[in-house]
């Protein structure tokens, strides 16, 4: 190729975007890194269920469901017991637009006893649940960050 | 009469065709495989949509086929083959259509509502066509393969991502750690799967119509296409789903009309559309090169550029928070402007330069022309087709003159006058396979289009 071709202009100005993409690219692996550490505890929740929650009473009812109405209220029912104390925990509701809709801790295991309910809650300004999946996730934090998924329910909400 | 590209027909067809012959099986394969592990493992689609889904990939397929024999094979017989295409085209759309929006979303929001989203969304992306094929100044590429590439990106593209991210999402939702890290997962998914189901319908252009294919500019205007016929459909998904979620909330068509207005005008050319333009631009870019090392290197640019774009928007969209009122609205205009602002300029960059280089080049070969004294280019005429609204000003005159058939047999004349001046751009680049019969060939057609236009 001679050195005059426009083309060859062209092409190294694609090889320039193209390092700025790879550049890109390798800042989201590395974020990705950063929230998914590959260290795992071994530890894990016992996560009673996801039940009919009554907001008046905080108290759940009925069976362990895995769907629910854009009506209903929800919430998962957590067993702290099985964790020790050396660990920090959180846990969250996300509904289907990855919101945090309801939420625990952080705090050691032993003073988590009174968050056994913890409820979905309908996402600000809005009357029902989003349809769609709702992820709850009981984490392990280090640092204010979570590290570790140590449960996970998902649950789907209809969307009648 | 029209005139096609000069370029005979090769005895054997070459080595390009068996090379997108093996991508179209690979995407087939991966559709089908992704269709039969969604509806065995995950249950996410029903069974019938991944069946119909099926059907109306095949039916684009049979329809480009027979589009590539339109433009490439049975000359004597394109109108009988040009209907058959449109008529297996129009049955794939409408049987996808069916399927994204009624089996999918419309179920909830209903097929009244999936028809009003569609038509909103018709009249904006045939407008965004319109104007990346006229940005093409020199050589506008034709209606029919515009108009496949967008149907490729809304169809087919959008399959491959539907079951594909489907498929990736119920993994990492099931694996990873909710936030920032599973939106860049996520992120990723789209960025390599949309870019990657879009791309292969700009691969498969550039493999089997190397003839409308000839540079940087002919590379984004296709990819472009692909990118408005993906946004079409993801366009009215978006609504129908979001006015199904919020019309409970009496703010269903609210939400599906900011949508609107979110893909329709403001990401109109900025996303979808710039995204799968890069794609274009490095296969157009990889046309013109000599070796194929760099070839192949171009292309991988290309894809490269349009996958951390989307990526970066996807992933990066919650660092630019928007609030509400007059501020949010503001907020929403200039976080497009930022995010993707930089990747739509550079695109803009690479046309400018890509059209610069083509019209100095068809220049130069017109006048070369027209030096030979053999009458298929004038020396009166270079500077007329060398400016679209000179060209078309001169068509407007026969129009005045002789009415409407001149008009088009004018407009069939600086056509060909241009793909002549093309043909020996790539032949002095060494960039076409076929012999200089083919030049001939096209001045013997240009002198009989110049007698029919009476000039």
């Amino acid at each position: 190729m001679r050195q005059s071709d426009p083309v060859a202009g062209l092409y190294r100005t694609l090889l320039v975007f193209a390092a700025v993409g790879i550049l890109i690219l390798a800042a989201g692996l590395a974020e990705f890194a950063y929230f998914e550490p590959v260290n795992p505890s071994g530890l894990h929740v016992h996560i009673v269920g996801v039940f009919h929650y009554d907001p008046a009473t905080n108290q759940t009812s009925g069976p362990d469901e895995q769907t629910f109405g854009r009506a209903d209220q929800f919430a998962a029912v957590v067993d702290w017991s099985g964790l020790p104390n050396t660990v920090t925990v959180q846990a969250l509701w996300f509904d289907s637009f990855q919101n945090v809709v309801g939420s625990a801790g952080p705090n050691v295991p032993s003073e988590m006893a009174g968050d056994k309910v913890i409820p979905a809650a309908v996402p600000k300004d809005l009357k029902f649940h989003l349809p769609g999946e709702y992820i709850f996730a009981v984490e392990r934090v280090v640092g204010g960050q979570p590290v570790e998924v140590l449960g996970r329910r998902i649950v789907e909400v209809d969307r009648s | 009469m029209s005139v096609a590209a000069a370029n005979p027909r090769p005895r054997r067809r070459p080595a390009r065709y068996w090379v997108a012959a093996a991508i179209a099986g690979v995407l087939v394969v991966v559709l089908i495989a992704n269709s039969l592990l969604d509806y065995a493992y995950l249950g996410t689609i029903a069974g019938r949509t991944s069946l119909f889904g099926l059907l109306a990939v095949a039916l684009t397929a049979l329809a480009t086929f027979i589009a590539v024999r339109v433009l490439d094979r049975d000359p004597g017989q394109r109108r009988r083959h040009a209907i058959r295409a449109a008529v297996l085209l129009g049955l794939a759309t409408l049987l996808w259509l069916l399927v994204s929006d009624f089996f999918l979303f419309a179920q909830s929001a209903g097929p009244e509502v999936a028809a009003v989203c569609a038509l909103a969304c018709l009249p904006t992306t045939a407008f965004a066509l319109f104007v990346i094929r006229r940005i093409d100044r020199n050589e506008k590429e034709p209606w029919r393969i515009v108009l496949v590439a967008a149907a490729w990106g809304a169809i087919v593209a959008t399959s491959l991502v539907i079951w594909g991210e489907s498929f990736w999402q119920a993994i990492a939702v099931r694996t990873l750690v909710p936030g920032p890290g599973l939106d860049a997962a996520q992120a990723f998914s789209a960025g390599l799967l949309e870019e990657l189901g879009k791309g292969a319908a700009v691969l498969l252009l550039f493999l089997v119509m190397r003839n409308e294919f000839d540079d940087v500019v002919d590379g984004i205007v296709y990819g472009a296409a692909v990118g408005l016929g993906f946004n079409f459909m993801e366009s009215i998904t978006y609504m129908t789903n979001l006015y199904a979620i919020f019309t409970p909330e009496n703010s269903g068509a609210v939400a599906a009309g900011f949508q609107w207005y979110a893909r329709q005008v403001l990401g109109l050319f900025m996303g979808h559309a710039t995204y799968t333009a890069f794609v274009g631009a490095g296969i157009g870019i990889a046309r013109q090169l000599p070796t194929p090392g760099k070839k192949i290197l171009a292309i991988v640019a290309g894809f490269v550029v349009a996958i951390a774009a989307h990526f970066s928007w996807d992933a990066w969209l919650t660092l630019f928070p928007v609030g509400a009122g007059v501020a949010g609205l503001i907020g929403i205009h200039l976080r497009t402007l930022v995010m993707t602002g930089p990747f739509t300029a550079g695109v803009v960059g690479l046309l400018l330069v890509g059209l610069h280089n083509e019209s100095a080049a068809l220049a130069a070969q017109l006048r070369m022309e027209a030096a030979t004294g053999n009458g298929a280019v004038l020396p009166s005429e270079v500077e007329i087709l060398m400016h679209p609204w000179r060209r078309f000003a001169e068509r407007w005159r026969a129009l005045e003159r002789r009415g409407i058939d001149a008009y088009l047999r004018l407009g069939r004349l600086q056509a060909a006058q241009l793909d002549l001046a093309m043909e020996r751009w790539h032949r002095a680049r060494q960039e076409i396979e076929t012999p200089l019969e083919a030049e001939d060939e096209l001045r013997r057609e240009i002198l009989l289009l110049r007698r029919q236009a009476a000039f």
